[in-house]
């Protein structure tokens, strides 16, 4: 196909946008809607898991070591559990450490625990290298011998996860129902638009026009309608997700992405998604046209 | 130029429309195609432009085996072959000029070509002056000539036309008449369909008469020969 032609199919596809004003403002409509609920449970799904994977990098395991302990078996110990599978660091606190930390802790009420001498006991402190095994770990870590007692966040790391699961795999399905329903709402309206172009169409084919020639205009207009239904949700969203994070103040480890992380790879979704919808809606309908 | 050889056609309904179908066209021929209606006129016409497939036989047009042709080669050959039907058949949209400049796009020609093209066919069939008018302002007669034109802009070998009088007047039927036998005389050669007494009485072409999906007839210098 000629260059000159190609221009013409082009400037054919964006007349016909305007033309049929009310549909296309319809199925820019819809594909916008579609596309900005998608944006937006993309916004919510990312800083769901990064809130989620901020908390998880801060689970840790509590390991506190018998208080008949001998001092000089605690090396073997250590050595033991660094090679446990699974474990990505383990740190020693010694009960001087410990106290130490509470007094400071303390500060100018340290005054209540000074006759008390030293009841801590010393501690390692250890982190899974998969934050979801932590109560795999936690569990082969208090039956080694030495081991009084292990603590980590039981019943709120079950809870975490479960939560976490949940919205991500919301998130999946309605991403999907809603890009099948915005290829649905475009390739409807360029089936009304073609159906009142049969006639057009019919006497292309008796003059010898090629199916591509034919199918031009309608690749333009599916094209189109995708692109400006994908940058109107992609700019709202991006000013609306810049204002909230300016104007909300929040503290660690609930903190949102920086917007330009979350905007470039966002807005190149829905740019992706609002072609696919376009072009496929369009030559989807058109097909059923050329055949005969 | 035109062949059917033992040509058939059953639609999918189960109407037999032509039952072993065979004629012979040459270049630069007039020929007339007659029949009551139903009789498979416009099945015989469709065919050879292969808006319709044979169920049996083979046919040739202008160098094309049709039946055996392409999807991809539909549009060339279509680019070959001139079809003018009863309705006009054109875009009420697009002005006269529009309309058939339409022809011309879709082969991809340069603007100036459609240009000069375009003018030389209104001329040649009276209708420069109404180059910028949309057809619904025009004359049976007018929009019929504006789908002559069109069919004419591919300089085709060979134009089929499906009761191109049957909408108009007589006056009119006459001019449209005249106007493929002005073509004709150019060395294209003339497939028309008709039910107008008159005008084949008149003129003294080849006539092929249909009856029942069969060719019942087929003369030079003939007449319509049925009293409907
Ligand atoms: N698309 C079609 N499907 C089924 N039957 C058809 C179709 N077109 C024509 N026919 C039948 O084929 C026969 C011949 O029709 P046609 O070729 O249109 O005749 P004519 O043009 O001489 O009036 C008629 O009986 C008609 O009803
Ligand atoms: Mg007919």
């Amino acid at each position: 196909m000629k260059i000159r032609t190609m221009g013409r199919l082009t400037r054919e596809g964006c007349k016909n946008l305007f033309r049929n004003g009310w549909m296309s403002f319809a199925a820019v409509s819809a594909v916008a809607v579609t596309l900005l609920i998608l944006g937006l449970s993309m916004i919510l799904s990312l800083n769901v898991q990064h809130i989620s994977s901020n908390i998880e990098s801060q689970l840790q395991i509590n390991a506190y070591v018998a208080s008949n302990y001998p001092a000089k078996s605690l090396p073997a110990l250590e050595t033991k559990l660094k090679a446990l599978p699974g474990v990505r660091s383990v740190k020693f606190v010694s009960k001087q450490q410990a106290m130490k930390e509470m007094k400071a802790l303390l500060k100018q009420n340290q005054g209540i625990i000074s006759g008390l001498g030293n009841p801590l006991p010393d501690e390692y402190v250890l982190q899974a290298s998969n934050p979801r095994a932590t109560p795999l770990l936690a569990k082969k870590v208090a039956g080694l011998p030495g081991i009084a007692k292990v603590q980590y966040g039981q019943s709120f790391i079950g809870k975490l996860f479960a939560v976490t699961n949940v919205v991500r795999d919301t998130a999946i399905v309605f991403v999907v129902a809603l890009l099948i329903m915005g290829v649905f709402l475009i390739s409807n309206t360029i089936k009304i638009t073609i159906f009142t172009r049969r006639r057009e169409i019919e006497i292309m084919k008796l003059v010898g026009a090629t199916n591509s020639f034919i199918r031009g205009p309608f690749f333009v207009e599916g094209t189109m309608i995708g692109l400006v239904g994908a940058l109107i949700p992609s700019a709202v969203l991006y000013e609306g997700y810049r204002w909230l994070v300016g104007n909300v103040t929040l503290f660690p480890p609930f903190t949102l992405l920086a917007p330009n992380d979350v905007l470039f790879e966002m807005s190149t979704i829905l740019l992706l998604c609002g072609l696919f919808m376009g072009v496929w809606g369009s030559l989807v309908s058109v097909r059923r046209f050329l055949r005969k | 130029m035109i062949e059917l050889q033992d040509v058939s056609k059953e639609y999918s309904n189960g109407v037999k429309a032509l039952s072993g179908v065979s004629v012979r066209i040459k270049q630069g021929e007039f020929v007339y195609v007659v029949g009551p209606s139903g009789a498979g006129k416009s099945t015989f016409i469709k065919l050879m432009y292969r808006e319709e497939r044979p169920t049996n036989g083979h046919i040739f047009v202008g160098g094309f085996n049709i039946e055996r042709l392409r999807e991809r080669q539909i549009p060339i050959m279509r680019r070959h072959i001139g079809v003018v039907f009863q309705d006009y058949k054109l875009l009420n949209k697009l002005s006269v000029q529009e309309n058939v400049a339409f022809a011309l796009e879709v082969t991809e020609a340069s603007r100036r070509t459609i240009g000069r093209r375009v003018k030389e066919i209104l001329e040649l069939v009276g209708l420069a002056d109404k180059a910028h008018v949309l057809p619904q302002q025009l004359s049976g007669g007018e929009q019929q000539r504006v789908g002559i034109a069109r069919a004419l802009v591919n300089k085709p070998n060979v134009i089929i036309a499906d009761e191109p009088t049957g909408n108009l007047d007589p006056e009119n039927s006459w001019s449209i008449l005249k106007l493929f036998e002005r073509v004709n005389d150019r060395g294209t050669t003339v497939v028309m369909a008709t039910h107008n007494r008159e005008l084949v009485n008149a003129t003294k072409k080849r006539v092929i008469a249909i009856e029942h999906g069969e060719i019942v007839r087929d003369e030079e210098r003939g007449d319509y020969g049925y009293e409907d």
